[in-house]
């Protein structure tokens, strides 16, 4: 490997990649060629840099539990509560998707609160508060009277708020029972009173942050970082030790952080990581998934299902393994059946419901999973949205939108032909090659699997598939490829793919997306991957040691 | 039995309405039927264009003829109004935008587009966002708010089929200018009806119950909203502008805790066997459902403003009621003759659909009339042809009796010189908000309603 590892226009450009088809879409500017553009600053070079010299986090905006991280904050939050999973999932199940940016669903930007979804957190508060009520080991005391009420509010509200309360606060919660007792309400009313407001209040339904100053820097509060080490590791609130070690003060420096992560990335929570990759991966999109039965005839009904198990028991398995990286996300020719997926490829081995390692050659780790079955038709596969699905997500690039008042002819040409076929001849029109050239030679490459994920060796049609294909307009990988395995190969080698999965990470996990401004965290994160041999466990580690973790803007000056 | 009283209502009940009988309570009486009958406003929306060439077998202003896929709409011919051939001019937007998608789908907002949301279009090294602005049934839902208090609810936004949200698919945009804030729709229709509909009850224990829940939900927007007041004074002014949002919506809900409506038509009806919202088969039944929902809030002057669409924009679903293999989307780019007769019958199905609606309109008395007299509907589509995403060539048509507002039974053709946004200024004078002159981007606008419209 070169000792220059990141040539490319890298920090600055991450934003946007800087190859393609210049929005030209006459098809008469090449893109330009691989390390063309002058070289900007290595990671090494931006870290040494004065802008680095001292704590530079970017933005730290006041964010709205997204709607995963709800569901599983009052989870973790009434967790005593008996058969507390479904209840959760019947209170939320009408809320609102968050608008997606870039491919997540927990964009700062996109989570403001409209009154159709302050109704839903109300609606959820009011079937959870009960439930509350009715638990002895929530409610804590036994008195049932307004001492009794005070202690609740503190204790529960403390978890609810995850931080302890003000003595005001303490204050307006216990008004509220008092409310409700002057009413002639009994003891378990007032406290559903008080879990009712404490479920809607900003405080909770916000990750809210003040910080202080720590010399000439702010840093977040010993319970923010006890919070943003949660929703980092757990996409939920902390639990007992966590609370203690903030109460403790030890959460102060960037090793005990560290340790904290490492634990929590251990605790059975951390699979609620697999809501960044769902999210990333398209797999969380499965479900919509349809596939038309005389082309597919058999197809169980619960396939998405199965897809979806699939890629979560792979990507849990590398986040649990120290050889778990990038690279062999990527490239795997091994995947996790169960005895009804096994069957639907046509393998064996598996026998019951639980995911097994299967050795699955020609496959190529989540390239060959359920990720690009989202992007398919009903009766075959997508060349082209396959392969923007790569351009996109992988490569972090970017392609131009088609033009309006021209023919967008792409299903009409040529029958007969295979759809590789047909979209060559698509692609002679300039005006049409000078993007599609992005997408469909990409695509093309996993012509070898079905839109049912299934290993072919011919396609829809009966003709047979020819999965060659050349790459071009990349920062790193051009050139020829046989087949996904290879071109798996090809983009686990790439810095280009490298960059963008820290990009990715950055934008899902700080829950926005890159600026300039976050350069110095950026260069930081890509030299730990780097040096952790891009292994995706490390880079969640690595995303707690951060500026923009460990510190927070200065406030405005109001 | 006694007719409703304010004090019995308390909305957003997650289904108490529906265990209620019809009382008598609801029926009209003659001092619900007001003097002045308020102005309502549903857009509803279609995709992916049709087939601009065979819309019309004839064009004559009162002469014109429906050709095959509008056919479902001869029987209400003189109640239309018809709009062909509005420009949208994205062109001008330069790279402000992503592709005719997109833009298109946001004719209701037609401002720039944003940065920062997804990499197709928009200019060199940014990705595209959402657009800057807000959309005309929210706006116009607003202006609807600030001159009756009595109103509950801004717009109602409903999209059929579809659960996830991008930029895409929504098609209502709250603003303010300058800022992307996309309105999700409400999806499920059963959900949409507990939160917008409660129907009184004589029962004294489940009126005790209904108080109660009252009383609770006041004391904690009160909380609420007094401890989001003490947070704003600790934060920046972008978080500050967040929390104001929430108390925003916080204010809205409580103007809808309470109070009602005893208007003619503003009945409880049955949602019937409950289905799947998002299970394809039923998209037919869902759309209904909606309708009726629509109807009902009108019917009780919940709202005058509503944003319905069949899907989002660039919907790809297979329409197999119709012996339909691939998706909607996917057939849209295709010119042959046999993929349009594929459009042609997806329009079809849809116009059909949309009669209904009107039927369902008419069939609620009012003022003397029906409900249909005092509403437009305004039918649009992110694209005037989906093969070519025409920037041009958009048709509006305008439906139902509209206080008499437009002077109806005509066909008009607008020649591709004045814009969806004139035609937006058109319907906000409707709405009796002839301030607005323009609607979205200045270069989008020619400064005045379309002329000829109205009666």
């Amino acid at each position: 490997m070169s000792s220059r590892i990141f040539p490319a226009a890298l920090l600055l450009a991450l934003g946007a990649a800087a190859y393609g088809c210049q929005g030209n879409i006459q098809g008469n500017a090449p893109a330009p060629s691989p390390g063309a553009t002058s070289g900007r600053q290595t990671p090494e070079q931006a870290l040494a840099s004065a802008a680095c010299a001292k704590p530079a986090p970017g933005a730290a905006p006041l964010r709205r539990l997204s709607n995963a991280e709800y569901r599983n904050t009052v989870q973790d939050l009434l967790a005593d509560v008996s058969g507390i999973g479904p209840a959760v999932a019947l209170a939320s199940k009408d809320f609102v998707d968050e608008a997606e940016s870039l491919g997540f669903r927990n964009n700062v930007d996109f989570l403001g609160v409209s009154s159709l979804i302050a109704q839903g957190y109300m609606d959820s508060a009011e079937a959870l508060a009960p439930l509350v009520a009715n638990t002895d080991k929530l409610v804590g005391c036994t008195t049932a009277d307004a001492a009794c009420a005070k202690q609740f509010v503190e204790s529960f509200g403390k978890r609810a708020f995850r931080r302890p309360l003000l003595p005001e606060e303490v204050a307006r919660y216990t008004a509220v029972y008092d409310k409700a007792a002057a009413k002639g309400f009994d003891f378990k009313t007032g406290v559903e009173w008080i879990v009712f407001a404490m479920l809607q209040s900003t405080e909770f339904l916000y990750r809210v942050e003040l910080g202080a100053a720590k010399g000439t820097s702010y840093v977040p509060s010993q319970y923010e970082i006890a919070n943003r080490l949660s929703y980092l590791i757990w996409q939920s609130m902390p639990d007992q030790a966590l609370f203690d070690a903030a109460e403790r003060g030890e959460l102060g420096d960037k090793k005990q952080i560290e340790a904290q992560a490492r634990r929590l990335l251990k605790d059975p929570k951390a699979a609620r990581l697999l809501e960044y990759f769902d999210q990333w991966l398209d797999t969380d999109r499965l479900s919509a998934m349809d596939r038309d039965a005389n082309v597919y005839p058999g197809i169980a009904a619960n396939l998405p299902e199965l897809l979806q198990n699939e890629t979560h028991a792979f990507v849990s398995y590398l986040l649990q393994s120290p050889n778990g990286s990038l690279s062999e996300l990527l490239t795997a020719q091994y995947s996790f059946l169960n005895a009804d997926l096994a069957k639907h490829y046509g393998m064996t081995g598996p026998t019951g419901p639980a995911y097994e390692r299967v050795d699955m050659p020609g496959r190529s780790g989540v390239l060959t999973q359920g990720m690009l079955l989202s992007h398919d038709k009903p009766t075959r596969t997508s060349i082209v949205r396959r392969g923007l699905k790569v351009r996109l997500d992988l490569l972090c690039e970017k392609v131009p939108a088609p033009p309006n008042n021209v023919q967008l002819n792409l299903e009409g040409l040529g029958d007969g032909l295979t759809q590789r076929e047909r979209l060559e001849k698509h692609r002679t029109d300039a005006s049409c090659a000078a993007c599609h050239t992005l997408m469909d030679p990409i695509g093309v490459v996993f012509e070898g699997f079905d839109a049912v994920g299934r290993a072919r060796t011919m396609d829809e049609g009966g003709k047979a598939v020819d999965t060659s294909s050349t790459i071009t307009a990349t920062r790193d990988l051009d050139g020829a490829v046989a087949n996904a395995a290879e071109l798996g190969q090809a983009l686990a080698n790439s810095q280009e793919v490298r960059d963008c999965y820290v990009l990715q990470s950055f934008r899902f996990f700080y829950g926005r997306d890159y600026t300039d401004a976050d350069q110095c965290s950026m260069a930081k994160l890509m030299i730990a991957f780097r040096d952790h041999k891009q292994s995706l466990a490390e880079l969640i580690v690595s995303l707690t040691q951060t500026d923009q973790f460990l510190y927070r803007p200065a406030p405005e000056v109001q | 039995m006694k007719r409703l009283n304010r004090r019995t209502l308390l909305r957003g009940g997650g289904g108490l309405a529906l265990s209620l009988p019809l009382l008598e309570a609801m029926l009209p009486s003659a001092s619900a039927q007001a003097v002045d009958t308020p102005r309502r406003i549903l857009f509803e929306f279609k995709a992916n264009g049709d087939q601009t060439a065979r819309r019309f077998t004839a064009t004559g202003e009162t002469t014109f003829a429906f050709d095959e896929f509008l056919a479902p709409l001869e029987p209400y011919r003189s109640e239309l109004l018809i709009l062909n051939k509005l420009s949208r001019r994205y062109n001008l937007l330069g790279d402000k935008r992503s592709d005719g998608h997109q833009q298109g789908g946001a004719s209701l907002a037609p401002w720039e587009s944003g940065e920062g949301s997804y990499p197709i279009g928009g200019k060199e090294g940014v990705t595209i966002g959402y657009v800057l602005g807000p959309s005309a049934d929210h706006e116009i839902g607003e202006r609807v708010l600030a001159v009756n208090p009595t109103v509950k609810y801004r717009h109602l936004v409903y999209r059929v089929g579809q659960k996830n949200n991008d930029i895409w698919n929504m098609h209502s945009h709250a603003g303010p200018v300058g800022t992307q804030n996309p309105v999700q729709p409400e999806t499920d229709p059963y959900a949409a009806y507990a939160r917008i509909f409660s129907f009184g009850t004589d029962d004294a224990a489940a009126q005790a119950e209904i108080e109660k829940r009252l009383l609770k939900k006041q004391s904690a927007l009160d909380l609420v909203l007094d401890e989001a007041g003490s947070l704003q004074s600790k934060l920046g002014s972008a978080d500050r502008a967040r929390i104001q949002q929430h108390m925003d919506a916080l204010r809205d809900i409580e103007r809808t805790l309470t109070g009602g409506n005893g208007a003619a038509g503003c009945m409880p009806f049955d949602l019937g066997a409950k289905l799947d919202p998002y299970k394809d088969d039923n998209h037919e039944a869902i759309g209904k459902l909606f309708q009726k929902i629509s109807v009902l809030a009108f019917a009780c002057d919940l709202t005058r403003s509503i944003n319905f669409n069949w899907s989002g924009n660039t919907s790809n679903r297979v329409y197999r009621n119709l012996g339909l293999e691939e998706g909607h989307h996917d057939i849209s780019h295709n010119s042959a003759d046999d993929a349009f007769a594929k459009i042609r019958s997806i329009h079809k199905h849809l116009w059909t659909m949309s009669t209904s609606l009107y039927d369902a309109l008419k069939a609620v008395p009012e003022a003397g009339g029906t409900l249909w007299d005092n509403t437009l509907v305004v039918h649009w589509n992110e694209l005037g042809q989906g093969d070519t995403h025409s920037e041009n060539d958009a048709m509006v048509i305008l439906a139902g009796g509209a206080a008499n507002y437009f002077k109806r039974g005509r066909y008009l053709d607008f020649q591709n010189k004045l814009t969806m946004a004139d035609m937006l200024v058109s319907c906000f004078h409707y709405m009796g908000f002839d301030d607005v002159l323009k609607w979205g981007d200045d270069r989008l606008n020619d400064g005045a309603p379309l002329p000829g419209l109205t009666a």
